[in-house]
């Protein structure tokens, strides 16, 4: 199955050409795919279509395309991936946080330890807005709410078990409540979940600051705060920590490799990647959409995908969203 | 409305009703199983078990249709094209499978779909549905970079 | 007048000969790939998004405009003529359009289909250019329990594709709706139903089941009375045009349609299934010819294509309104506006009124020239019936197959097809309703969705059904149309002492 898969979905555009095509170490890779493993349209897809278009316009890869894998918040991407792709120095496939908690949740039997990490890309962190009439004005006002009764304050965001409900859970847990007893409504789309905040169906919202962000401008919700590390807040983009919430989370976007690529295969992606990162057309999109640049490539990559994969797992246990 | 003529039990009928009553038990079984609940409101399990309820009714409800030989009357059945096409469907997955590739696979496919409505010429049909699928590659993978599974041939008309 | 001015000025934009061509390479495009079963417009706009890279914001989304209608439009043709619905959104049209298809009435079907999309289209953008602001205020009170309600009416009306055994009826809609349990449980994140099969995590996909049972299980079930019965195909019989009759037939359908499709199609979570649903039922309850239905109605075309269409305009109101992408072809020109920096949602209107009145003249042209391009093309699309019969249904399923395999490249999936058809082949023998599965599948999720989220908010009080002046009156409406028939029955013996 797998071997057919890789094969199939190298077929985009003219290129049937044969694995490993990567000419020298310092030149532009002739190919390169990357797999975004969800539907057109999401986050990983913008992410990999981005990469796409500043590894083509800055020169730095010939060839680059995106191939789309959805399905089970990036579980069968992966899935396909790392069997199929096994060996394959050209390939990359986009993932991000929501993946390390998709894996636990749908108890995948393949882990992220198996693909070889390149690179971060970009990190997002959490916005959490209330409708514009909300009577709660700051952080302290809904923290005030959660910890006098977690079921009269109603979340909307992402998919269950995904970053937005961690980020709620790890809210109540900071401001002294139960995280077992929040009350979160998971939404299928960014689309559905904002219509609710601004209907006012629910309490408060939280997702990406990027998907609130031209709803906060017009006046129609108020932001309460982002998950931004301490001092780093501003009057118009205050921090949770500078109010006194103790959490920070960002929602990481980052690239990986095929297992089993060869040591030299590894550094000239790491390579691709470190110059991509630093060009003007990377900058010009992080600015554009509203990305944080939050680059890291190497070992310290490789050790931060480690650590992020058991701070989550203790995480998803403590609130019950994974039966240990 | 048919004439009340008393029937004899109709076997398949029963066999529907079974069927359902099985597919009831195996949602019931799949939804005990479920270990996380929501904490307010209604949980996972009552949509299954709504589901589960229902079709066990209906089977009891299809059992009495067949008891009572509500069901229409059948016309005899000629298994061999029906063989055919899902043997052809079959050949198909194994193809996309092994790597076989797209071309090949669909050639299979419509060659036995083919002599399933009647055809003889297999060989003939065999070659249509190779030409037909060299132009379905052509025009949706090269024209509108759709990918198609890939076998030795569609990589030798890729490179 | 505001509006009236800025639209005219839209439209001097799009006339330009480069966003003509644009469109109609946009139409030619989305037309071919959405005749595919399973290829929705989004994955088109998807691999075209960076061949748009240098285009100018215009440009490229004047394309997308023509890509989105014919994407719509490519769908309907295979329903029509191949019973195999390009999108879930089709299901409703390929259910009298194939019957008519098969009584040399495809022509007068792909007619009353085109010039449907195209005055639901009309009307449908009119209502964006004018509505938008208005109808999204509305669109955002939409509350889970009121889009509980709604998937009720939709229930209700499921019935009108049962036939005669509300029985065996029913018993299609609950294996549809067990279905609909597989996958992931949104709402908790856990899985049901899937047997350790990682590809079955995301549920059952609506085109998989509709092309495996309506496609897959018809040729099964032509082929295996082929040594009783012969199928006969008449490519053309009468008219291959509409005929005055059609016309007059049509023209409300039309009108109901996109007055369902329209307003669903704006909320955020209304899709363009539910009003093809509601407009099919509403056309057979409504029509003077009601022993047609099943057989080839006109009125079961023009009703759900025109919806499709009024729906496709629908789901621009949010985004264009609120930056709220309802579908993923939304989604995916959601991405193209970021592209070029723009943002849309309550700002774009004021901000880039050039380029959103320039989009919503290209609606405008995108779909006059689907109707040009497609009214001509009636005559060679029926000629396809004529192929012998072995070739055509040959061709059937390799066109079933390849959609499915060009959407969702897996062994499991193309597996479920083949299940899924000789599941239509033995419906089909023992006479069990086809459509109400896939029904089932697509409501059934939604409907759970959306009650277990309102009833979370209302930490389990179920008055909050009732409490919503929208979901009472929705639920009202469903209990009336529950009951109607019965009553009208009833009615209908006592007058003409029959029976």
């Amino acid at each position: 199955m797998s071997q057919y898969r890789k094969g199939l979905w190298r077929g985009m555009l003219a290129a049937a050409a044969v694995a490993g095509f990567v000419t020298s170490a310092s030149a532009q890779m002739a190919e390169l795919k990357i797999m975004a493993p969800a539907a057109p349209g999401g986050g990983w897809d913008q992410t990999a279509r981005s990469m796409q278009q500043a590894l083509t316009q800055s020169g730095l890869a010939k060839n680059v395309q995106v191939t789309n894998v959805p399905g089970a918040g990036g579980s069968i991407g992966i899935a396909q991936f790392v069997n199929g792709a096994k060996g394959d120095g050209s390939q990359l496939m986009v993932m991000g946080y929501v993946m390390v908690g998709a894996l636990l949740t749908n108890k995948s039997p393949v882990t992220l330890d198996q693909t070889t990490p390149i690179a971060r890309l970009t990190g997002e962190y959490e916005a959490i807005v209330v409708p514009a009439n909300s009577p709660i004005k700051d952080a302290k006002d809904l923290a005030a709410a959660v910890k006098a009764d977690p079921a009269k304050v109603t979340w909307a965001g992402g998919s269950a078990g995904g970053v937005d409900h961690i980020a709620v859970a790890l809210f109540a847990k900071a401001v002294g409540a139960d995280p077992t007893k929040i009350n979160y409504i998971p939404f299928s789309g960014g689309g559905e979940s904002l219509a609710a905040i601004l209907g006012g169906k629910v309490t408060a919202g939280i997702s990406g600051y990027g998907e609130f962000e031209s709803q906060i401008k017009a006046g129609k919700l108020r932001l309460i705060g982002l998950t931004t590390p301490a001092g780093k807040g501003t009057a118009e983009m205050p921090s949770l920590k500078d109010q006194g919430v103790d959490l920070e989370i960002a929602n990481w976007r980052a690239v990986v490799a095929p297992p089993g690529i060869t040591a030299e295969q590894k550094k000239v992606l790491t390579e691709t990647m470190d110059k991509m990162a630093k060009s003007k057309e990377w900058t010009e999109i992080l600015k554009q959409k509203g990305w944080d640049d939050a680059y890291q490539s190497g070992d310290a990559f490789a050790k931060f995908l480690t650590e992020d994969q058991t701070r989550t797992k203790e995480v998803l246990t403590s609130v019950g969203l994974v039966k240990s | 409305m048919t004439t009340r003529t008393p029937r004899r039990i109709d076997k398949a009928g029963l066999l529907i009703a079974l069927v359902l009553l099985a597919l009831a038990g195996l949602i019931w079984q799949d939804m005990s199983s479920l270990q996380l609940s929501s904490v307010y409101g209604l949980g996972p399990k009552a949509m299954p078990m709504v589901v589960s309820v229902g079709l066990a009714i209906l089977g009891v409800g299809n059992a009495i249709s067949a008891l009572q030989g509500g069901l229409p009357e059948r016309e005899s059945l000629d298994w061999k094209p029906i063989v055919l096409i899902i043997g052809g469907l079959a050949i198909l997955i194994a193809c996309v499978k092994f790597n076989v590739g797209f071309i090949p696979a669909t050639a299979v496919l419509f060659a036995c779909t083919a002599a399933a409505f009647g055809r003889r010429a297999f060989i003939t049909d065999l070659v249509i549905g190779f030409a037909a699928g060299l132009i379905i590659y052509l025009l949706f993978a090269k024209l509108l970079t759709l990918s198609l599974p890939m076998g030795p041939l569609e990589r030798l008309i890729g490179a | 007048m505001d509006s009236l001015f800025a639209l005219a000025h839209g439209l001097t934009v799009a006339v330009q000969p480069m966003n003509l061509l644009f469109a109609l390479i946009g139409v030619l495009l989305g037309t071919a790939v959405g005749v595919l079963p399973g290829i929705g417009p989004a994955l088109t706009v998807a691999l075209l998004l960076p061949i748009t890279f240098k285009l100018d914001p215009g440009g490229s989304i004047i394309m997308f405009a023509g890509i989105y209608y014919g994407g719509m439009y490519g769908g309907s043709t295979t329903a029509i003529l191949i019973n195999t619905p390009g999108e879930s959104a089709s299901m409703a049209t390929a259910l009298e359009g194939n019957k008519m298809a098969k009584a040399g009435r495809g022509g007068p079907a792909l007619a009353t289909a085109a010039i449907g999309s195209f005055v639901a289209g009309t009307i449908a953008t009119l209502g964006l250019a004018f509505l938008a602001p208005t109808l999204v205020e509305l669109a955002v009170q939409f509350g889970p329990e009121d889009y509980f309600a709604l998937m009720c009416v939709a229930f209700v009306t499921v019935s009108a594709t049962f036939g005669d055994s509300p029985v065996r009826g029913l018993t299609s809609l609950f294996i549809g709706l067990a279905l609909g349990l597989v996958g992931i449980d949104k709402l908790t994140g856990q899985a049901r139903l899937t047997f350790g099969v990682p590809e079955l995590l995301d549920g059952v996909e609506v085109t998989t089941l509709a092309v495996g049972l309506f496609a897959v299980g018809e040729a099964l079930y032509v082929a295996s009375r082929r040594h009783i019965q012969e199928e006969v195909v008449e490519p053309v019989r009468g008219s291959l045009w509409m005929t005055k009759e059609d016309w007059k037939r049509s023209w409300w359908p039309w009108i109901r349609g996109t007055l369902f499709g329209f307003p669903i199609g704006a909320l955020p979570a209304g899709g363009a299934e539910i009003p093809t649903f509601l407009s099919y039922s509403t056309e057979k309850r409504l029509t003077k010819y009601p022993e047609e239905f099943g057989k080839g109605a006109i009125e079961g075309v023009a009703g759900p294509e025109a919806a499709n269409n009024a729906s496709a305009a629908g789901t621009l109101v949010p985004l264009l309104a609120l930056g709220l992408p309802t579908s993923a072809t939304a989604a995916m020109m959601l991405a193209g506006f970021q592209q070029y920096g723009l943002n849309p949602g309550p700002l774009l209107f004021a901000e880039r009124p050039e380029l959103v009145w320039g989009l919503i003249a290209s609606l405008f042209i995108a779909n006059a020239m689907l109707l040009i391009l497609n009214l001509p093309l009636v005559g060679l699309w029926v000629k396809l019936l004529a192929i012998p019969q072995p070739w055509l249904y040959a061709g059937i399923l390799v066109f079933a197959t390849m959609g499915t395999i060009a959407a969702k490249p897996s062994v499991v999936e193309l597996t479920m097809l083949g299940a899924f058809g000789l599941l239509g082949f033995l419906m089909r023998r023992f006479d069990y309703p086809i459509a109400p599965v896939v029904v089932g599948l697509i409501l059934g999720p939604i409907a759970e969705a959306q009650l277990r989220r309102a009833l979370s908010i209302s930490l389990g009080d179920p008055m909050v059904l009732l409490q919503s002046p929208i979901s009472a009156t929705l639920l009202g409406i469903a209990v009336i149309a529950l009951v109607l028939p019965f009553v009208l029955k009833g009615l209908n013996r006592f007058k003409m002492q029959e029976d």
